[in-house]
């Protein structure tokens, strides 16, 4: 915006500039899913949606490096924000492009040029002249034949000449100005290692250029002599004190002139230096911020780890250590491998789920207009989930249809529409994508990502236990899967293991997030038709009394998983549910090690505290989760 | 339908803005600066004025001081539209006249919520 601002927090000032290109992104994005609604868009919804994603995580990279509670920002955190800005930025350009690259009917004549306009947001959002974030010191703007570019700005075309033609047999690279107006603009342009800068001139006098000069950051460094007579001496104490580095008397001594312009140059090389040691400080600060929120790449550091000096060592350590928690990763995945051994012999002992007289729909049947029905993928308390084919998009999803019972009221459908609607903005590749919720012929149906795989239910089913190494593979996945749910406002409210898909790879895709949402807030004015819903063995002591759940619940439930994953049983059972409910609420949970043998104590002690009747004595969140489990890995 | 005036100086806040109130079903005329936002609001019949407060030529909390003292525009509701969520902000749009206040991003359903309290209940 032109107008920016209450310019007396710089902090608030750069924040507020930072913002508004992604409030712009943020606006005609949402304003183009809006465009999008409807069948037939689901590609380019997605598409728009990753620009969405990116721009959020834009803004709270913004607002946590310039918070509002902050009314000064170092020039490394700067630099190292718009490093970490980069990869949203970069997300968001390729979305867009690859928007603007694709054929096809256009939902309105604007599409484009709205596509376009996030675009010109999204290029505005890290500044051209922002440092660059990696490489040697920047060796100053020295031209190619090593000749320093000097600027000279004098409205007085004779002094002008005179000093340039000096300094050009000085061997200096000159460069004039004969205005404070045009140096600014070239200073802005082209690359100048010292300014000898005229005080007394028309349109914009020495005093507002140098001013000018040091209130940009691309310029701050900047060293500036002013160029004065010297009976001008007050003009001149004005100008050091704005933040001139020295000054020339007219008329020039060829000697001093030399002198100061040697100083000058070396002071400027002396500044580069730190600056370029600041801003590498930054970039390695923003990659430790990278590596705590598991976004680190291998190699993100790049130049930084070639460096011979201190901030060289650093990044390498720190490479180093990013990349150890890449070798605990890598590690998992062999056991994800064992994992997929087992999935590969209970599959062929899977049995073909047959069609049943309660299914509300058949085999080749076309279901909402576009769905083709090929299969019954399962049956639960929720309803039954079916394979069918998206004629519209040519994918294979799964549909899975309510019973009537749960979408009796418009409220309950409300609130479950808000929920199926966060749900949707869940990406993660831990978590079945839920694409559309809708009714047909009466019917209402969730229609999500199609997982080819077997629950862990089945694999329990014809494994009897899983082992510690497999138990750490699906407990850590789920624990990322459920940190991102619940970072996005998503309580789960049904972990069990019916719920939890494994891949053909050993990925666990965790499924129905928000679908206990409707059955909770339905089954509690519906409790006198007897309706059961969700697996009371896996419920947490709260959610069990009907009592307000957070995101904590879901971790109880984590627990039963990984006691059942090691021992082949639940910690807590009842040959009823009110005796279920009895025990759960006043019985604690033993110790997995108690039934069976080889599960290290530390992951014994993990399972029994997440399976604390105090929400407030469990494992803090999903994240402390992960990571508890990721040490044992 | 209600009218809405939008003054604000940024194009892109205003095509977008402007483009979401006429899908929710206003009309939305716009001025570009705060001289034009008080002409306008003086010259036409609003519902309701959303108002920027940094604006070039005279600034949103002048224009709304301006559209308090005209008789034809002091009982039009105003929302301010401010881009920094500062302390103080609220009770200074509140003191320099505003009805309400939010803050850039814009979160169309919170303003429209905070638009729907300060609208004639038949007007929309």
């Amino acid at each position: 915006m032109s107008h920016s601002a209450p310019g007396s927090n710089p902090v608030a000032a750069l924040r507020h500039d930072l913002r508004t290109p992604v409030n712009h992104i943020v606006g005609y994005t949402e304003m183009l899913l809006e465009d999008l609604e409807g069948p037939g868009n689901d590609a380019r919804r997605k598409t728009l949606e990753t620009t969405l994603e990116a721009a959020r995580e834009a803004l709270k990279l913004i607002s946590l490096v310039l918070a509002p509670t902050r009314d000064s920002v170092e020039p490394a955190e700067v630099s190292g924000l718009y490093h970490s800005l980069e990869v949203p930025q970069r997300r968001i350009l390729d979305a867009v492009r690859t928007l603007l690259a694709a054929a096809g009917e256009v939902p309105n004549p604007t599409f484009a040029e709205d596509l376009r306009k996030i675009e010109a947001a999204a290029a505005r959002l890290v500044p051209r002249e922002a440092p660059p974030t990696a490489g040697a010191a920047n060796a100053g703007a020295a031209d190619a034949a090593g000749k320093a570019r000097v600027l000279v700005v004098d409205d007085e075309a004779g002094n002008r000449d005179l000093l340039a033609r000096r300094l050009q047999r000085e061997g200096y690279a000159v460069l004039a100005a004969a205005g404070g107006r045009e140096a600014l603009e070239l200073v802005a342009k082209e690359p100048v290692d010292v300014v000898l800068l005229d005080v007394m001139m028309p349109d914009l006098d020495g005093l507002a250029v140098l001013e000018r000069l040091k209130a940009d950051p691309a310029s701050r460094d900047l060293p500036v002599i002013m160029i004065s007579a010297l009976d001008d001496l007050s003009a001149i104490a004005n100008c050091i004190q704005a933040g001139a580095l020295d000054y020339l008397p007219k008329p020039f001594e060829p000697v001093i002139l030399r002198a100061r312009l040697a100083a000058s140059l070396a002071e400027k090389r002396f500044r580069d230096q730190e600056r370029d040691l600041v801003r590498a400080l930054g970039v390695v600060t923003a990659a430790a911020a990278s590596v705590e929120a598991g976004a680190y790449q291998a190699g993100q550091l790049g130049d930084m780890a070639q460096r011979a000096d201190a901030v060289g060592r650093l990044a390498r350590v720190m490479d180093r250590m990013a990349t150890e928690v890449g070798a605990r990763e890598a590690n998992l995945r062999g056991r994800l491998e064992r994992l997929r051994t087992e999935i590969g012999v209970a599959r062929q002992t899977r049995e073909v789920v047959a069609r049943n007289d309660e299914d509300a729909l058949g085999a080749g049947e076309t279901f909402a207009g576009r769905y083709r029905v090929e299969s019954v993928l399962g049956r639960g308390g929720m309803g039954t989930v079916y394979k069918a084919r998206d004629t519209e998009l040519d994918e294979v999803v799964a549909i899975k249809t309510l019973r009537p019972e749960l979408v009796v009221d418009d409220e309950s459908r409300e609130r479950f529409k808000d929920e199926i609607r966060l749900t949707r903005r869940i990406t993660h590749r831990n978590v079945v994508r839920t694409h559309d919720f809708g009714e047909a012929n009466g019917l209402w149906y969730i229609t999500m990502e199609f997982v080819e795989g077997l629950t862990v239910r089945q694999l329990l089913d014809a494994r009897g236990t899983l082992g510690v190494g497999s138990a750490l593979a699906i407990g850590s996945q789920l624990a990322e899967s459920l940190g991102v749910a619940h970072e996005t406002g998503v309580i789960h409210r049904d972990i069990k293991p019916q719920n939890l898909l494994l891949d053909p790879e050993g990925v666990l895709k965790v499924m129905d997030f928000g679908v206990a949402r409707l059955a909770t807030g339905t089954a509690a004015r519906h409790t006198q038709a007897g309706l059961i819903v969700g697996t009371p063995a896996y419920m947490s002591p709260e959610q069990l009394t009907g009592e307000e759940v957070d995101p904590r619940s879901d971790l109880y439930s984590v627990g039963v998983v990984l006691f059942e994953l090691l021992t082949g049983r639940l910690p807590i059972d009842g040959a009823t549910v009110m005796a279920l409910f009895a025990k759960v609420l006043s019985e604690p949970a033993p110790r997995p090690g108690s039934l069976v043998a080889g599960v290290p104590p530390a992951l014994d002690a993990l399972v029994v505290q997440l399976l604390a009747k105090r929400p407030e004595d469990r494992v803090e969140n999903a994240a402390v989760l992960l990571q508890r489990l990721q040490a044992l890995a | 339908m209600p009218r809405i005036l939008l003054v604000e100086d940024n194009e892109m806040n205003r095509d977008m803005l402007s483009r979401r109130l006429v899908r929710k079903g206003f009309e939305v005329d716009m001025a570009f600066d705060g001289k034009a936002g008080v002409d306008k609001a003086r010259g036409g019949a609003y519902d309701l004025i959303l108002m920027d407060m940094s604006l070039p030529e005279i600034d949103g909390w002048e224009a709304t001081r301006q559209l308090r003292a005209a008789p034809e525009t002091k009982a039009v509701p105003i929302i301010a539209l401010t881009a920094h969520a500062m302390a103080g902000d609220r009770e200074k749009a509140l003191a320099a006249g505003c009805n309400d206040y939010d803050t850039k991003p814009i979160e169309l359903d919170r303003l429209l919520g905070k638009m729907a309290a300060l609208l004639p209940a038949s007007g929309a």
